[in-house]
């Protein structure tokens, strides 16, 4: 009999919660052939991400996972074997209190935030005892062999290998975008939020000698785009041409087609967590803009990750790489910064393939889970 | 009721009708402003150990503890003898049940700490929020940094380092706050 996964997941904003969400609770199914329900709070963020999910279903199958609304009313729905409580969501009494009376004890998993900093690996794994009876376990994901690992689907790399060997697929799937790129124009695709620098970065990029073409899906940082163009909106396909630099918005795309603009693009901006590690999948030269947290505390898992990106880095590039990041996370001068980084540009190439590599030689997430669930059996 | 961002060291929480001491709370910022407490437990029927995580706001049922003034008496070896300050009874614990605020133990202090009994058994021993204690070695002050945000390591009498102002010099005495594990703030008045 298959185990039953719950995951629970609200939507606290933006889309990283769901995206993880949704892209594990694939995983398990396609991969690990568990029965998963997805208790999604508000499906409005969630649609976006899967094109031609309903929005106004309480329950729907969409690729195998069984996707169903949050209510703020909880109805008895049974419990599953194991319970997934994404990013610190407090589940429903009931479903705690129906999982206290199970004859056999669910795991019951806090799958926490992404960060590279040394403190997951001593919290990884670790038990939650509560007063109730139950026990959770803390569980993180991480970039090394303490942690649980990125989520990684089987074939991933190899899907991209093959695409980046076909230009028809390529040139297919820009156009599907309604992308057409000029010859010689380096692509960069930008997924941020709300960001100052992007004036400076965009400045850099319309006076360089060498042409470049912004993709940018619809989001959060699109109104700073309209400012610089100096044009009170754009539509999805409107492009602006400044310089050297064309700018052209997107739609928001799916999870799958996502990836496969990261593919297409030479160099990704990214934000959160999801497309954060997407990007480190794609294996280019990427930019992370990462949520801002009070007191700055964001600025700490910013370099925990540097620290650990950068090795092997020469000493000039993993100056220009740090030089970038912090300017576009810390309100520096991005002009400079992309300037410099531009002058390491195949170090930081060649490296972005290695990081990628150093990575899917770890077990991935789903896998962890899966493992760790049964050893807790 | 305790939430998990109030746990510290000489807290008894009660799981699973075990008490269970927290000889060591380190608080950690996770993601998205939320935050998670890393505890050591000690099972104080059994004295088994364990390592465990909560995330702030959890909700946990501590066990309400008497207290009492002491001081310390004496060091020998890993043991640590307190007494009462009001019937002068003497108690010891051992290193590891005193583990997060060891660093600022040192023999001839005269703060009056809280010794924390459950059911009549001394569990713990806190500290003041406030001690003073007094700096054995530090490098010479670099000098006119008189502003406190230069800092540097320094060493106390019983070997802990940690960072003081610049201007601290050798032999003089320096404020320390104990709750977030020892953190420096300035010098003494004593």
């Amino acid at each position: 009999m298959k185990a039953t996964w719950d995951i629970f997941c609200t939507v606290v904003d933006n889309y990283g919660d769901i995206g993880v969400t949704w892209r594990l609770a694939r995983q398990l199914v396609a991969e690990h052939g568990v029965a998963v329900r997805l208790w999604v709070d508000d499906l409005r963020a969630f649609v976006p991400l899967c094109p031609g999910a309903d929005l106004g279903a309480a329950r729907q199958m969409q690729q195998g996972v069984e996707v169903l609304h949050w209510p703020a009313e909880w109805a008895p729905a049974g419990t599953a074997d194991v319970v997934i409580a994404a990013f610190g969501c407090r589940l429903p009494d009931a479903y705690v209190e129906a999982l206290c009376s199970r004859p056999a004890p669910a795991l019951w998993l806090n799958l926490e935030y992404l960060s590279a900093e040394e403190w997951v690996e001593g919290c990884h794994g670790l038990p939650s005892p509560k007063p109730n009876g139950l026990r959770t376990v803390f569980y993180f994901p991480g970039f090394t062999e303490r942690t649980g690992g990125l989520l990684r689907e089987a074939g991933l790399l190899a899907r991209r290998v093959a695409f980046e060997a076909d230009p028809a697929q390529r040139a297919g799937h820009l156009a599907r975008l309604g992308v057409q790129p000029q010859a010689g124009a380096a692509l960069i695709s930008l997924f941020a939020y709300e960001n100052p620098q992007l004036g400076g970065w965009l400045d850099a990029l319309a006076s360089a000698a060498n042409p470049s073409h912004m993709l940018v899906p619809q989001g959060r940082i699109v109104p700073e785009l309209c400012a610089w163009l100096n044009e009170p909106e754009l539509a999805v396909g409107a492009i602006h041409q400044r310089g050297t630099l064309t700018v052209q918005v997107l739609p928001f795309v799916s999870q799958d087609d996502y990836d496969r603009l990261l593919w297409c693009c030479d160099f990704n901006a990214v934000r959160g967590e999801d497309s954060f590690v997407r990007a480190q999948w794609a294996g280019r030269p990427m930019l992370w803009h990462i949520y801002v947290q009070e007191e700055n505390a964001h600025w700490e898992k910013l370099e925990a990750f540097l620290a650990i990106y950068r090795k092997g880095l020469s000493e000039p590039a993993a100056h220009a790489l740090l030089t970038l990041w912090r300017a576009w996370n810390m309100h520096q001068d991005m002009d400079a910064a992309w300037r410099g980084f531009m002058v390491h540009w195949p170090e930081l190439q060649a490296h972005a393939r290695q990081w990628c590599a150093k990575q899917a030689a770890q077990p991935d997430l789903a896998m962890t889970l899966v493992q760790f669930y049964r050893n807790w059996l | 009721m305790k939430t998990g961002k109030e746990l510290k060291p000489g807290t008894v929480l009660r799981i699973d009708n075990d008490p269970w001491l927290v000889q060591k709370a380190e608080f950690t910022k996770s993601g998205r402003n939320s935050a998670i407490m890393k505890t050591k437990l000690k099972n104080l029927l059994t004295g088994y150990k364990t390592e465990t995580v909560y995330g702030a706001d959890d909700k946990l049922d501590d066990v309400i503890l008497d207290r009492k003034e002491a001081t310390l008496s004496f060091i020998s070896g890993d043991s640590y003898t307190f007494m009462d300050t009001t019937d002068y009874t003497m108690y010891e614990l051992n290193a590891e049940d005193i583990e997060a605020v060891l660093p600022f133990i040192e023999e001839g202090m005269e703060d009056v700490c809280e010794a924390v009994f459950f059911e009549g058994r001394l569990v713990s021993v806190e500290l003041p929020t406030t001690i003073s204690r007094q700096v054995v070695y530090t490098e010479n002050a670099a000098r006119g940094d008189t502003s406190g945000k230069v800092m540097k390591p320094a060493k106390l009498k019983n070997g802990t380092e940690l960072q003081v102002a610049d201007f601290i010099n050798i032999d003089e005495w320096i404020d320390i706050d104990t709750r977030e594990g020892g953190v420096y703030k300035g010098r003494s008045k004593k």
